[in-house]
């Protein structure tokens, strides 16, 4: 169900950067994918009834056997880093192209720029 | 020459257990070094030298060592290296590309910035082809992706700002898909290891390899680069063009290497994509748009032979800087101006060497790494692939035929162009040495009458004729839209080979 919940996210994201005219609003759309990947990951680590493993005390983890996954959540956090630089990087290009094409609907900026 | 190399393998087995420690040092160098260069301004371009020259050392003793090694850091979930003969071409083909580039920019007035991110560049490239696991290699081409953003947009005009953006919708949507793709492989494996492919469900593939190719431009999802590649200035493009879309080329190859059921995928993946580019080049009437359509068809090459695909990638990339750096010297972009006013003698001549190597003919890189390829395809590519070698000889045939004369006094940059072709040309030459059994009478001769067929289509049809192909798949929203179809097309055909025990006949 979770699962199901998180393809959507991903598929809503998707089809609003196609659909979406408007820059400001692929770049949403684009956010909204990439939070709907990351809670993928979260989603695979996330098991019921089991402990969180402790680096500080590993035999105490391994003693009480079953454990949650930690690597995909640590592995996610630097795709929440890249993602969220990514997209600033994009707003800061967007707020310069502002200048010349204030409405930032796509059609019209790519009509300017065809060689 | 073998028992030279010989020597010196033995001579380096010492450093064999400092590999490890020599490579980490090696990835991180370009990083700091390249953060320096804020910091000192003054020394920008001897601080990128010195890297560069390290990276140069680094590959060239990689390829004498013949050490393949994988290793892993910090455990098994960890960061994962490896060093083999494969990436080893690639990382000399990164060195040796910066290299030309910067004395092709050592006499102008480049800001710091302009340094910085080609370093930078230099750094994420040369760790994305080391990378052995799908997260180490995630965040190698991020990186790589925003370092090429900030080249492209460097100049700061609001169309180079358009172009970067369009880059970086493109290529981090397909990044998001690729995530996904990974998420499932470690979910079914517990692992990020590229072998864990064989064990991961078909849409893990279709997922994963949807990112590579739009990452790499291979095939429909490669149709972004032309418009990139064209629109950033030559050095950069010489850059974009010759290594960076090789660093999601380079894993497409290893997993075909290592997971034998996708290599089919793979090897098709490479003659859709040599055809299909070479089909908009030979019609391309713009000098960077035509290099950068036909970068898309040599992509192809790579992958449509995995075993030898860094020898072809190694001619490619310096075939395709020097060409790049040439056309930004051209008084003109259009084919059809510069056909109609002779272009200075030295040009034309670095630009004949350049196109002939990559057409094939005997004497340079070109010949080997294509008599190579050719001999490593399987049955059912070979009439699609010569098709395509006789495609880049048309396109490659309005470089050697531009008219040329003594009189035409060279523009200043045929100076800085110097040490550049001295660097790539060179490198051709002696690459040349690297296969010597392909100089038998049947591969000449056959090198020979694709490129004659290739000049005769030229001069019968080609000169004469004008198409323009439509450049709508071209638009933002189009490109996006064909990553759903391409990964419609990539599931569909992971599961054919998967129910045909990984064999396509």
């Amino acid at each position: 169900m979770i699962e199901a919940c998180v393809f959507a996210t991903v598929l809503c994201g998707f089809f609003g950067l196609i659909l979406k005219r408007n820059l400001v609003m692929k770049i949403i759309a684009m956010d909204v994918m990439s939070t709907g990947t990351i809670a993928y990951y979260v989603a695979i680590a996330a098991r019921g009834g089991k402990i969180a493993p402790l680096a500080s005390n590993p035999e105490a983890t391994l003693a009480r056997g079953a454990f949650a996954d930690p690597v995909p959540q640590a592995v996610i956090l630097t795709a929440i880093v890249i993602g969220f630089s990514i997209q600033a990087l994009m707003l800061v290009g967007v707020m310069k192209l502002a200048h010349d094409n204030p409405t930032l609907e796509t059609e019209a900026i790519e009509r300017s720029y065809r060689p | 020459m073998s028992v030279l190399t010989n020597a010196l393998a033995e001579a380096l087995t010492p450093l064999a257990e400092y590999v490890p420690l020599l490579t980490v040092a090696w990835v991180a160098l370009p990083f700091s070094i390249g953060f320096s260069i804020y910091l000192l301004p003054q020394y920008d371009r001897i601080l990128a030298l010195g890297v560069t020259l390290v990276s140069t050392l680094y590959a060239a003793l990689v390829i004498v060592g013949q050490t393949p090694q994988t290793f892993e850091l910090l455990g098994s979930f960890g960061v994962t290296l490896a060093i083999d003969d494969l990436g080893s071409y690639f990382i000399l083909t990164n060195a040796l590309v910066t290299l030309a580039v910067l004395m092709y920019c050592w006499r102008t007035e480049k800001p710091d910035f302009f340094y910085t991110q080609v370093i930078l560049l230099h750094g994420s490239v040369n760790s994305a082809f080391l990378c052995a696991d799908f997260i180490s290699l995630y965040v190698a081409l991020e990186v790589l992706g925003v370092a090429s953003f900030l080249l492209v947009t460097y100049t700061r005009s609001a169309k180079s700002i358009w172009i970067g953006l369009r880059y970086l919708f493109v290529s981090n949507t397909a990044m998001l898909f690729y995530l996904v793709g990974t998420a499932l492989v470690y979910r079914a494996t517990n692992s990020f290891q590229f072998q864990g492919l064989a064990d991961s469900p078909p849409e893990a593939i279709a997922l994963i390899f949807l990112g590579l190719s739009v990452k790499g431009g291979i095939f429909v999802s490669g149709l972004w680069l032309p418009q990139t590649h064209s629109q950033a200035e030559s050095p950069v493009s010489a850059m974009l063009s010759g290594v960076v879309v090789k660093t999601a080329v380079l894993p497409l190859v290893r997993c075909a290497l290592l997971v034998p059921e996708v290599e089919p995928i793979v090897r098709l993946l490479g003659v859709g994509t040599a055809l299909l580019g070479v089909g908009y080049a030979v019609f391309e009437k713009d000098s960077k748009r035509m290099l950068a359509f036909h970068t898309v068809s040599q992509l192809g090459f790579v992958l449509a032979a995995p075993l030898v695909a860094g020898f072809y990638a190694l001619t490619h990339g310096f075939v395709k800087s020097a060409l790049f750096l040439v056309a930004g010297a051209l008084p003109s972009r259009n084919f059809k101006e510069l056909n109609k006013k002779p272009i200075a003698r030295s040009l034309w001549l670095f630009a004949t060497i350049a196109a002939a190597s990559i057409s094939g003919l005997p004497l340079l890189a070109g010949f080997g790494a294509k008599t190579l390829t050719m001999k490593s395809l399987l049955p059912w590519q070979v009439v699609a692939m010569n098709v395509a070698a006789v495609g880049t000889a048309i396109s490659f045939a309005k470089f050697i035929f531009l008219p040329h004369s003594d009189e035409i006094k060279a523009p200043e940059q045929v100076q800085r162009l110097w040490p550049a072709m001295a660097i790539l040309l060179g490198g051709l030459l002696i690459a040349n040495g690297l296969y010597p059994p392909a100089y038998s009478f049947a591969n000449i001769a056959k090198a020979t009458a694709t490129v004659a067929a290739g000049w005769t289509i030229y001069h019968a049809i080609i000169k004469r004729l004008s198409v323009k192909l439509p450049r709508g798949p071209e638009r933002l929203e189009d490109l996006l839209g064909t990553m759903s179809l391409t990964a419609v097309g990539l599931f569909l055909l992971a599961i054919y080979v998967f129910s045909n025990g990984g064999y396509v006949q």
